[in-house]
């Protein structure tokens, strides 16, 4: 009898325990799960150029069911801002962190701290400028290759002979990883070619500065390694200002696009921002599902883009992400 | 092995009345439930399914009314560039007459148009809206809707999502327009050729119809594609571009407009096709399966909730049934188990009426084992009693007393024949008193005794009274319990003839009547009373005056012990005319076997009786 009734009590009390569950698991999803918030920091967000990233993101975001936030930066950070930021948004519950690194000595140390309290995923390059001492994961094209691309697509013109012509280089930055490895591409591949590398400037360019490519001598050709330095070549051909220098280049964005549609640039090699964005948070949103899981590297592909080439089908696809 | 589990299961069985019926209360119950829920769920997911299928064929209905709507809108825009512009006036004199019509169509619907463009036959742009740069050498002919216009000039065409290669837009941006083109024919200076009227229209409002319908976020999408299964819209367009997804548009393509179930990329899904007029377009909306379960989580919860719910009443219910059911069958167990150990509880009675005629039934059934038992050992000691008695009257020491004191004077008086004569008897007596200790003997020794005790007597008495035998043969060999005459002759004796004065009389018969037989002792003496005669085998409080102590209760009793209730004595008296005292007994023929089975207390039958004669 007493067996019975204490069999009874266990038996009511395991069913009590499994209507409480359902209907607990029944509230839960009505609520609806928590999605994973990351944020992305990059340097100037608003610009042109992140187009297809932020698309490329954002597609990622829709497809892993993510809520992803692009952090609003005027223009370029300084490691502290950079540092401020992610705090802000792993106080604001970010889960995780997409970031563009400062190109600063101290941005690896700023993010491995960081690294310790949510996952990290850096794109563009690597924090370190080495990228195999690098500590930190990175999602971005390979740089050197898109550097020594453009010097091929130099020499395909020339049928590889190039001995004897001049030109100079221009880029955005010269602290930046990606810059020394596209520029380290570019002249590995032209080495021993014969031609001269007559100046060699970066900055950022928007009017008659002493050391604007329009104030350069005179060169063959005009090599823009990143996307702000080909729309300035790009603008300086346009108001011809580039004594007749052709451009080549590396560009992400519609205007550097368009300076070769109008054929104001030769070549364009243009990175898969696109894959930088969805596969940098596919990644991260891997690692916040498995948490044993480490974030890898990744590296996307890059197109060449010649004016004839431009609207050629699977071309007009990257135009597309680029007017997203 | 299977013996293995049968005893398992023999081990679960329950045992308990309450058990039992819980369990199988439970087992029905739960087993209904079980049953109903997922009916239940069945159902609701059935209709649920049928009902996301139909919303969603109402919605792309209503989505394939839009773009229909809408590409028909451009299509009228074209035939009104083409009909009221282009031919009814002359590109050359006319040409401010062309744009103006052309800008006025443009301005109505800039909303929904990326531009309109008229081409000559080389490709050269005739006019354009809104003013636009050309580009420098857009090469014209050989961008797919030039060549399409071309191809088939009867027809309008709308070709996939492009990006506009036509004009020099300053604000250095790309536009993905989908093209409607057309041949038409020009005038230009009253010559008439051909050219081709080219209307972009915004790709941006079809993604904005189709964005509309894909907000859903359960797995289900929609997209659009052309008849070769080019896709024109996809929410994944660029991921199925970049081969990080794919889709089965080809395969959608081909389908007629409908319901399809198929298995892509192991998904299976449910394919919705609907036609977009004129166009060929398909516009598929795709609901994997797990699109159905999506929604019915919340309910399969529930329904295991209700269900789990249900279950936990139903148990605490078919608890309080059987505790009810099964509370008075086990209080009454447990009395009847109490009775069983040998204490004396009362009889729970109570619970159903059932219940309660069964309880009595149990408790009369006990009481009257109790009544019985009780009976039984006031036989066995009335039995004990009485042969006591019995064994007392045997050797009655006033008897032997009085009777060797007779011989004594006998001796005395030298009488000795007489003497001898009461030894002879006095011997006879004692003989057929042990008769080796039984208690049957044949009728012919209990006279034989009774004979031996009168004749003592008489000399005892000095022949005061006078003693006739008439007893027939017949009974003389059946059977009769021993010494129940010597009583009776002993009463007749000290209270009917003992005080008359030598005409005393006492008469023995012994009849065989109706398969009984009746020993008679009838004396003449002052006889009895009614009310005595009714309290001699009734009171058995009544002292014995005289005689051996044995009274005729002790003969009534002895006889019924063992032949009956039916037998016993008879007494028959009337004041001052004597008293007859009858026994009587059943007949049964005096042998060894017979002896034996009465003294252990057997009691025969009618039929028996018959049947012991008969042989």
């Amino acid at each position: 009898m007493k067996k019975n009734r204490k069999l009874f009590i266990l038996l009511e009390a395991f069913l009590a325990v499994l209507v409480i569950a359902a209907v607990l698991i029944m509230l839960w999803g009505k609520n609806g799960k928590d999605r994973y918030k990351v944020s992305v920091i990059i340097q100037n967000s608003d610009d042109n150029q992140w187009a297809a990233f932020k698309y490329g993101l954002r597609m990622a975001a829709e497809d892993k069911g993510i809520e992803m936030f692009v952090v609003s930066t005027g223009g370029a950070l300084t490691v502290e801002e950079e540092k401020s930021a992610i705090e802000w948004e792993i106080d604001n519950g970010a889960d995780a962190v997409i970031v563009q690194p400062v190109p600063s000595p101290d941005a690896e140390e700023m993010l491995k701290k960081i690294e310790n309290k949510v996952p990290v995923m850096l794109v563009g390059y690597t924090a370190s400028g080495n990228k195999d001492a690098s500590r930190l994961p990175a999602t971005g094209p390979d740089n050197y290759a898109m550097g020594a691309a453009l010097a091929e697509e130099l020499l395909k013109d020339y049928n590889g002979n190039i001995k004897g012509k001049t030109l100079g280089i221009l880029t955005e930055t010269t602290d930046s990883p990606a810059a020394v490895s596209r520029e380290k591409g570019f002249t590995d591949t032209l080495k021993d070619t014969g031609v001269e590398i007559s100046w060699s400037v970066s900055g950022v360019f928007d009017g008659n500065e002493e050391d604007s490519p329009g104030n350069q001598p005179k060169v063959d050709f005009v090599i823009a390694l990143d996307d702000n330095s080909l729309t300035t070549a790009g603008s300086y051909s346009a108001a011809n200002n580039l004594h007749g220098a052709l451009v080549y280049g590396i560009g992400n964005s519609t205007e550097a696009v368009y300076y070769l549609d109008m054929g104001f640039a030769e070549c364009l090699v243009v990175p898969d921002e696109f894959n930088v964005g969805y596969q940098s948070l596919t990644e991260i949103w891997e690692k916040l599902g498995h948490y044993f899981s480490s974030l890898q590297d990744i590296t996307v592909s890059h197109t060449v883009l010649r004016r004839d080439t431009l609207f050629l089908k699977e071309n007009q696809e990257i135009l597309f992400t680029m007017s997203q | 092995m299977k013996n293995k589990y049968f005893s398992r299961l023999k081990r679960l069985k329950p045992r308990g009345i309450q058990s039992t019926i819980m369990f199988a209360f439970s087992v029905i119950s739960i087993s209904i439930i079980l049953l109903l829920g997922s009916v239940l769920y069945f159902r609701f997911s059935a209709i649920s399914r049928q009902e996301i299928i139909q919303s969603t064929q109402k919605l792309m209905e209503q989505a394939g009314e839009s773009l229909e709507n809408y590409l028909v809108s451009m299509r009228q825009i074209s035939d009104a560039v083409y009909y009221n512009v282009i031919k009814e006036n002359d590109l050359s004199s006319q040409d401010q007459n062309i744009q103006r019509g052309m800008n006025l169509l443009y301005e109505a619907n800039r909303d929904n148009l990326r531009s309109i463009a008229i081409y000559n036959n080389y490709g050269s742009l005739m006019a354009a809206e809104p003013v636009a740069s050309q580009k420098e050498d857009p090469n014209v002919t050989r961008q797919d809707w030039y060549k399409q216009a071309m191809d088939e000039m009867e027809n309008m065409h709308f070709s996939t999502p492009h990006i506009q290669n036509l004009f020099n837009d300053s604000t250095q941006r790309y536009y993905w327009v989908i093209s409607l083109s057309r041949v038409v024919e020009l005038t230009d200076n009253g010559d008439t050729h051909l050219g081709v009227l080219l209307v972009d229209m915004d790709y941006t409002s079809i993604s904005r119809m189709m964005k509309q319908i894909n907000a859903l976020n359960n797995g289900q999408y929609y997209y659009l594609c052309d008849s070769n299964g080019e896709i024109i819209y996809h929410r994944q367009q660029i991921q199925i571009s970049k081969g990080i997804c794919n889709e089965n548009s080809g395969i959608a393509a081909n389908y007629k407009d409908g319901i399809y179930d198929e298995t892509f990329e192991g998904e299976q899904r449910k394919v919705i096709v609907d036609t977009i007029s004129y166009t060929g377009w398909k516009l598929v909306g795709v609901i994997p399966y797990s699109a159905f379960t999506h929604g019915m989580i919340n309910i399969r919860y529930s329904i295991v909730a209700l269900v789990l719910l249900m279950v936990l009443m139903l148990v605490v219910i078919n608890r309080i049934v059987s505790v009810r059911v099964s509370s008075p069958i086990m209080k009454l167990n447990n009395s009847v188990m109490k009775y069983e150990a040998g204490e004396k509880p009362e009889i729970y009675i109570g619970g159903t009426l059932e219940i309660r005629h069964l309880a009595h039934s149990i408790q009369s059934s006990y009481e009257q084992i109790d009544t019985l038992m009780r009976k039984i050992v006031l036989e066995q000691n009335e039995r004990r009693k009485s042969e006591l008695d019995a064994l007392q009257s045997q050797i009655n020491p006033h008897f032997l007393y009085n009777t060797l004191e007779s011989i004594t004077w006998m001796v005395e008086g030298e009488r000795n024949d007489e003497a001898s004569f009461m030894i002879s008897q006095l011997a006879k007596l004692f003989r057929i008193s042990l008769s080796k200790g039984r208690t049957i003997i044949s009728v012919k020794d209990e006279l034989q005794h009774a004979q031996s005790y009168m004749n003592i007597q008489k000399i005892r008495y000095k022949n005061t009274f006078s003693v006739e035998y008439d007893v027939d043969q017949c009974v003389y060999s059946y059977c009769t319990v021993k010494l129940i005459l010597q009583p009776i002759l002993e009463n007749a004796i000290n209270y009917g003839v003992s005080s008359m004065d030598d005409c005393g009389e006492i008469k023995v018969t012994g009849r065989l009547k109706a398969d009984n037989i009746i020993l008679s002792v009838t004396d003449n003496g002052i006889g009895m009373s009614e009310e005595e005669v009714s309290l001699i085998l009734t009171d058995s409080s009544r002292v014995q005056k005289h005689g051996s102590g044995v009274g005729l209760i002790n003969v009534n009793n002895r006889i019924q012990i063992l032949f009956g209730k039916e037998y016993g004595l008879i007494i028959e008296s009337e004041p001052d005319k004597g008293t007859s005292v009858s026994i009587c007994i059943p007949a049964v023929p005096y042998n060894e076997e017979n002896r034996k089975i009465l003294e252990k207390g057997h009691i025969f039958s009618k039929e028996e009786m018959i049947d012991k004669k008969q042989l």
